[in-house]
Formats: structure tokens, C-alpha cells, sequence
């Protein structure tokens, strides 16, 4: 399989007899997109590096159980999206500040700043929307998940995924309105 | 042409403007609508609505992030094997105490029954002590 499927099956079963050189490899394999994947769902970074490290303790932990009966990735997607609902759950909301401090002595630092205005504005607003609506925006648009993946991922249809998307990104949509006005 | 236009549109408002998010079954009615002037409209609105997702660039992991949280990890299971051997330890070390105190304060009683007195210990057998 080209998409490295094969690769982390092979990895997996050397983990679940206890090598940490290959876990060590799979940690190398999926720590980054899994990270930005859950800094996306939670909008904070310090968070999102805790709750991978306790989804990889989990596949440690776990690995003797292991059945490729998926992806690994797809599997993995499983495990950090419920991760990200019991911390939902466990914590409010969280509201995230606007960081106010400018990147000074830099020629570009007033774009920088702009930019990075921009993009708290957009963090906000994703984390504005319902968990669900967050996911389905977050694996489609901007993991570019499959429709099936990143439907499995959250346990619905593929149409349900689409209902999902397309409230998302209606709220989005109102969320721009409201601060071009 | 109407259908068409219905689900190009929901398409449009579920995945956005590109046609690679698109599901496959979808893109080919993509390739068709999106030169009409009603679809290129309707892309264009979907693609208003990408470019604000796109100003959100998270920064990448650091190189040293899977490093650090493999380590963090294999760090956290030799010491939580550690410290439930060392419980096991501490509670038959208690249980070996509980029964040699309670054998030594018990006043003697040979009358005993000694099934119980070495089950159970002294305590359970009042009348038994050395």
C-alpha cells in the first residue's frame, strides 16, 4: 500500500511485543499531523501535545489488542477525536485571548501581526462551533480526510458528515459577515 | 440542469470551492458547473469562505515533539510497572507485620484450632499465642 498502511502494521505488531525502537518510529510517524489535527479541534497548542502523548500511551498500552482490522491513521483519527470529546467534556469551552503581543524589530512585523490576528479570529470562530460541526470542518477541509475516513472517524454517515460540513461552514460564513460589519 | 445545480451547490457549501475535498462521484458535475455563471458565482462564495479557513496555519511540530513524547511515554510505563511492584511489595510486607504482631499479642489458648490459626492468624483465634 502506498499510503503507508502496510508499513504501520508491520510497526504496530513489533510494538505490541514490546520494541520501543518501533514505537519510538511510529511516534515519528504520526506525533505531527496528529498534533496539528488536535490543536485544530482544541485551538491550543500546549493542550494539543498533552492529549497525543496520552493517545500514543494508549496505543503503547495497548498494542498487544491491536487488530488491523483499518488504517492505523484512520484508527489513530478514532482515538484523538474521542480524546478531544472527553476533554469537551472534562473542561469548558475554552476562550481563547487574542495574543497581543507584536513580533517587534522585524520590518514585516505589522503584516505579522495582521496575520496573526487573522488567524486567532478564525481559531475563535472554529471554536466557537458545536464539537461536531468543529471535527467534520477540521478532518475534511483541513486534514483532507476522505468522506468515508473522516465519517468513520466520527461514528456517522457520510451524509450525516455532509450536514455537518455544511452547517459549519454556514456559522463560518456568518462569523466573516459579523466582522466585515 | 436544476438537480445538477441543487447538489453542486450543497457541494459547494459543504466542501468548499476545490474540487479535490469534493467527493469523487462529485467532481465531474464540479468540472461541468463550475464554467456556467451561476456555478462559477456560487464558487466563488465557497471559496470566500476557504480563504478565511486558510488564514489559520498552525505552526509545524517541532522535529524534537515525537521524540520527546515517545520518550515521555516509555518513561511513564517502567515507572507505573515500578510502582505497582513496589505496592505489592509494601502490602505483603504489611500483611507478613499484621500477622507477626498479632501471633506475638495473642495469649495462649492450645485449645485452638489451628487450621484457622494459620489461615486467618491469631487475632481470629484469641485463645492461641506461643
Amino acid at each position: 500500500m502506498a499510503d503507508g498502511s502496510e508499513e504501520d502494521h508491520e510497526i504496530m505488531a513489533a510494538v505490541a511485543r514490546g520494541d520501543t525502537g518501533a514505537f519510538r518510529r511510529l511516534v515519528d510517524r504520526h506525533a505531527g499531523w496528529g498534533v496539528g489535527f488536535v490543536e485544530r479541534m482544541l485551538g491550543g497548542r500546549a493542550d494539543a501535545e498533552d492529549l497525543v502523548q496520552t493517545a500514543f500511551l494508549r496505543v503503547w498500552q495497548g498494542a498487544a489488542a491491536w487488530e488491523p482490522a483499518a488504517r492505523f491513521r484512520t484508527w489513530f483519527y478514532r482515538v484523538l477525536y474521542n480524546l478531544c470529546m472527553d476533554h469537551f467534556r472534562a473542561n469548558a469551552m475554552p476562550t481563547e485571548e487574542v495574543d497581543e503581543e507584536l513580533p517587534d524589530g522585524r520590518p514585516d512585523g505589522e503584516a505579522t501581526f495582521a496575520a496573526a490576528q487573522r488567524a486567532d479570529r478564525v481559531r475563535a470562530a472554529i471554536a466557537g462551533l458545536p464539537a461536531r460541526q468543529r471535527a467534520a470542518i477540521v478532518l475534511c477541509y483541513y486534514q483532507e480526510l476522505s468522506q468515508a475516513d473522516a465519517a468513520a472517524t466520527l461514528g456517522v454517515s457520510e451524509g450525516a458528515l455532509e450536514s455537518l460540513l455544511s452547517r459549519g461552514r454556514a456559522a463560518l460564513k456568518k462569523s466573516m459577515q459579523r466582522e466585515l460589519h | 440542469m436544476t438537480n445538477d445545480m441543487e447538489r453542486f451547490r450543497a457541494c459547494a457549501d459543504a466542501y468548499g470551492a476545490d474540487a479535490r475535498r469534493w467527493p469523487e462521484a462529485d467532481r465531474a458535475l464540479h468540472a461541468r458547473c463550475a464554467v456556467t455563471a451561476e456555478g462559477a458565482a456560487i464558487l466563488a462564495a465557497a471559496a470566500r469562505t476557504d480563504g478565511f479557513l486558510d488564514a489559520w496555519v498552525p505552526e509545524p511540530a517541532a522535529p524534537a515533539l515525537a521524540g520527546r513524547i515517545a520518550e515521555a511515554v516509555l518513561d511513564e510505563q517502567p515507572r507505573r510497572r515500578r510502582v505497582a511492584a513496589w505496592s505489592a511489595a509494601a502490602f505483603a510486607a504489611s500483611a507478613v507485620f499484621g500477622f507477626a504482631v498479632g501471633f506475638m499479642q495473642a495469649p495462649a489458648d492450645p485449645g485452638a484450632d489451628l487450621v484457622t490459626l494459620f489461615i486467618v492468624g491469631p487475632a481470629a483465634a484469641p485463645g492461641i499465642g506461643l
